[in-house]
């Protein structure tokens, strides 16, 4: 394909329009004054090749990760060389709930449903919070206030999760056990997935922020130019304007949910048995059940169970394969949002 | 267009005495009277930055949105103080509907966007609706082109629809009064004599005010011109007159192109 800039150069001045004769062109002397040394040129060509470099590095990181989990996570199913132990069927592994290692039993259910819930739970929490916050920071908040909050989330945002996790396990749940449930242990997905949103809102405050703050003041005007309220115009008008960016804030979140282990793994309990354990109590209701059943997680099974097996075991085996399955979730999710976000836009 | 030999037979519907405008420290507007009659066409010229387009937006108190103002003195519509009467400014604006320098459609469908003004009032019979939304894109003259399409986003139509698509959107509550704020000043000029072209159908039962910085376009369409410098108003007149006789040596510097 001819580049159109190129030819665009080419072309001597003005050659169309004999008639236009700029002194300017004329006066220029033939040879350019300036021409970039040697050096200069050299070093073009190598910063290329350095960014080059760069960016192919990350491209065999994110491969290499990907490459290694696969690797390992096969020798749960496959009879791979350095593998000592059985190997499972998809079948066992994928649709069984039932999980306990020392008899032989991998059904990773209770993980899935369980960082599924965790995620899930969080983002409820989060997104409307998150968005809402973004709505009064940009839009209603006076000057100074809008000033502190922004620099506020920005900071949260960079906090260690594990001192999220050492405020759930030290503050909520003692506080939630003590209020509430005065016999049973608070741990399970309301205080795993409430520590989660705390975490994640800062983000979705942040990026919903700037999404209402780049929409134009027309918008704004026009609506209320049609006699709509503030609050109808921020309904109405500006919220739907500006979805496709609070998706991707939401979807950001969501990143960052799924893919904690520190935070959660203090706070929820860790038993992969919960789904059998919620099924068997009958003392409470189905949703108080559900929240306060010391549960477990992708993450946390692996936080928790990585450094006690041995490896080229199955149970070794299968912790990769969980990474990997948690690896491909969060970049589905991520290139499902893209697809979302390029749909809406166009 | 109205002549100097034909006397004023419709009443004023909108009337300003003595109002300033203040934004913070800085006066913008100062001791501005004057009387715009009903289903007329009156445009306000001047150079840029004689405070043309911030009075038109007393008229409807769009610029509370963005910022603190002062306004002081009298601004009436049909006799009431718009900024002490105890008016609620969200009635006032559906009163007073207002079209926009740059078309600023929502990214929402044709439809929605025109529907969106009945919405907030509380129609919400689809055929009712329906109806509002044809009868609104007809007498902005859009109906013929987008009948077809009307739940395609609003956002890929060419710029002169979009105006065109926001008088409709205006239109569609119903408004006494329609402000125009250089409603051409993107458009080309095709698009610009469609706009101009509708402008004179839609005065047989609407007051329109336009700003305008194109002294042709005022010549054409309106029947009162107003003409401002530096937040004064220097003359206003019949718009026949105003390029025929002015009575201020400076509007007729304006007028030929001595300055501004």
């Amino acid at each position: 394909m001819p580049d159109a800039s190129d030819t665009l150069l080419d072309a001597p001045p003005c050659a169309s329009d004999p008639t236009r004769e700029s002194p300017v062109v004329e006066s220029l002397p033939k040879e350019p004054a300036f021409r970039h040394s040697r050096l200069q040129r050299l070093a073009d060509r190598w910063s290329h090749l350095l960014f080059l470099t760069c960016g192919l590095l990350v491209v065999a990181l994110i491969g290499g990760i990907l490459y290694f989990l696969a690797a390992r996570g096969a020798g749960a199913f496959l009879p791979l060389a350095g593998n000592t132990d059985k190997v499972l069927t998809l079948k066992e592994v994928f649709l069984s709930a039932d999980w306990d290692p020392n008899s032989g039993k991998f059904g990773i259910l209770p993980f899935i449903a369980g960082s599924l819930s965790v995620t899930g739970l969080a983002l409820l929490l989060a997104a409307p919070t998150g968005i809402l916050t973004g709505v009064f920071i940009a839009k209603l908040a006076p000057g100074w206030m809008k000033t502190l909050m922004r620099q506020v989330m920005d900071l949260l945002v960079g906090i260690p999760s594990v001192v999220y996790g050492i405020f759930g396990l030290m503050v909520v749940l003692p506080w939630v056990s003590g209020k509430w449930l005065s016999d049973s242990p608070a741990a399970g997905f309301a205080v795993s997935a409430a520590i989660l949103a705390v975490m994640i809102v800062p983000t979705i405050v942040s990026l919903s922020t700037d999404a209402f703050e780049s929409l134009p003041l027309a918008l704004e005007e026009g609506s209320q130019a049609l006699g709509s309220t503030r609050w109808q115009a921020i309904w109405h008008v500006l919220i739907p304007a500006a979805r496709p960016r609070l998706l991707t804030a939401t979807v950001l979140g969501l990143g960052r949910a799924i893919g904690e282990a520190m935070a959660i793994q203090m706070v929820i309990g860790n038993n992969p048995q919960w789904i059998a354990l919620m099924r068997g109590a009958t003392d409470q209701t189905p949703v108080l059940r559900f929240l306060f059943t010391p549960a477990a997680t992708l993450t946390t099974e692996l936080v928790q169970e990585l450094p006690n097996t041995a490896a080229g075991s199955t149970w070794n085996n299968l912790l990769f394969a969980m990474g990997l399955l948690l690896y491909l979730m969060t970049m589905g999710i991520i290139l499902a949002t893209r697809r979302l976000g390029r749909q809406r836009n166009a | 267009m109205l002549s100097p030999q034909t006397p004023e037979t419709k009443p004023v519907k909108l009337s300003v005495r003595n109002m300033d405008f203040r934004y913070g420290e800085k006066k913008v507007l100062d001791g501005l009277s004057l009387d715009i009659h009903a289903e007329r066409v009156t445009a306000i010229i001047g150079p840029s930055g004689c405070g043309k387009s911030t009075f038109l937006k007393c008229f409807n108190r769009i610029h509370e949105v963005s910022s603190a103002v002062k306004v002081s003195g009298d601004m009436q519509i049909d006799g009431v103080d718009i900024y002490r009467g105890g008016i609620d400014e969200v009635d006032l604006r559906r009163r007073v509907g207002m079209v926009f320098q740059k078309p600023n459609p929502f990214p929402k469908s044709i439809y929605e966007n025109v529907a969106f003004g009945p919405r907030l009032f509380g129609v919400k019979d689809r055929a009712t609706l329906d109806g509002i939304v044809e009868d609104a894109l007809r007498k902005s003259a859009l109906w013929d082109e987008v009948k077809d399409r009307l739940k395609e986003s609003a956002t890929g139509m060419s710029g002169g629809q979009q105006q065109r698509l926001c008088i409709a959107r205006a239109l569609a509550v119903n408004p006494e009064v329609l402000l125009m704020d250089e409603p051409c000043s993107a458009l080309d000029p095709i698009a610009t004599a469609k706009i101009e072209e509708l402008i004179g159908e839609l005065k047989e039962n609407l007051t329109i005010v336009i700003v305008t910085h194109n002294m042709q376009q005022a010549a054409r369409v309106s029947d009162y011109t107003a003409f401002f410098w530096l937040g004064k108003l220097i003359e206003m007149d019949l718009t026949e007159r105003i390029f025929t006789t002015p009575r201020e040596r400076m509007t007729e510097d304006y007028l030929t192109g001595r300055f501004g």
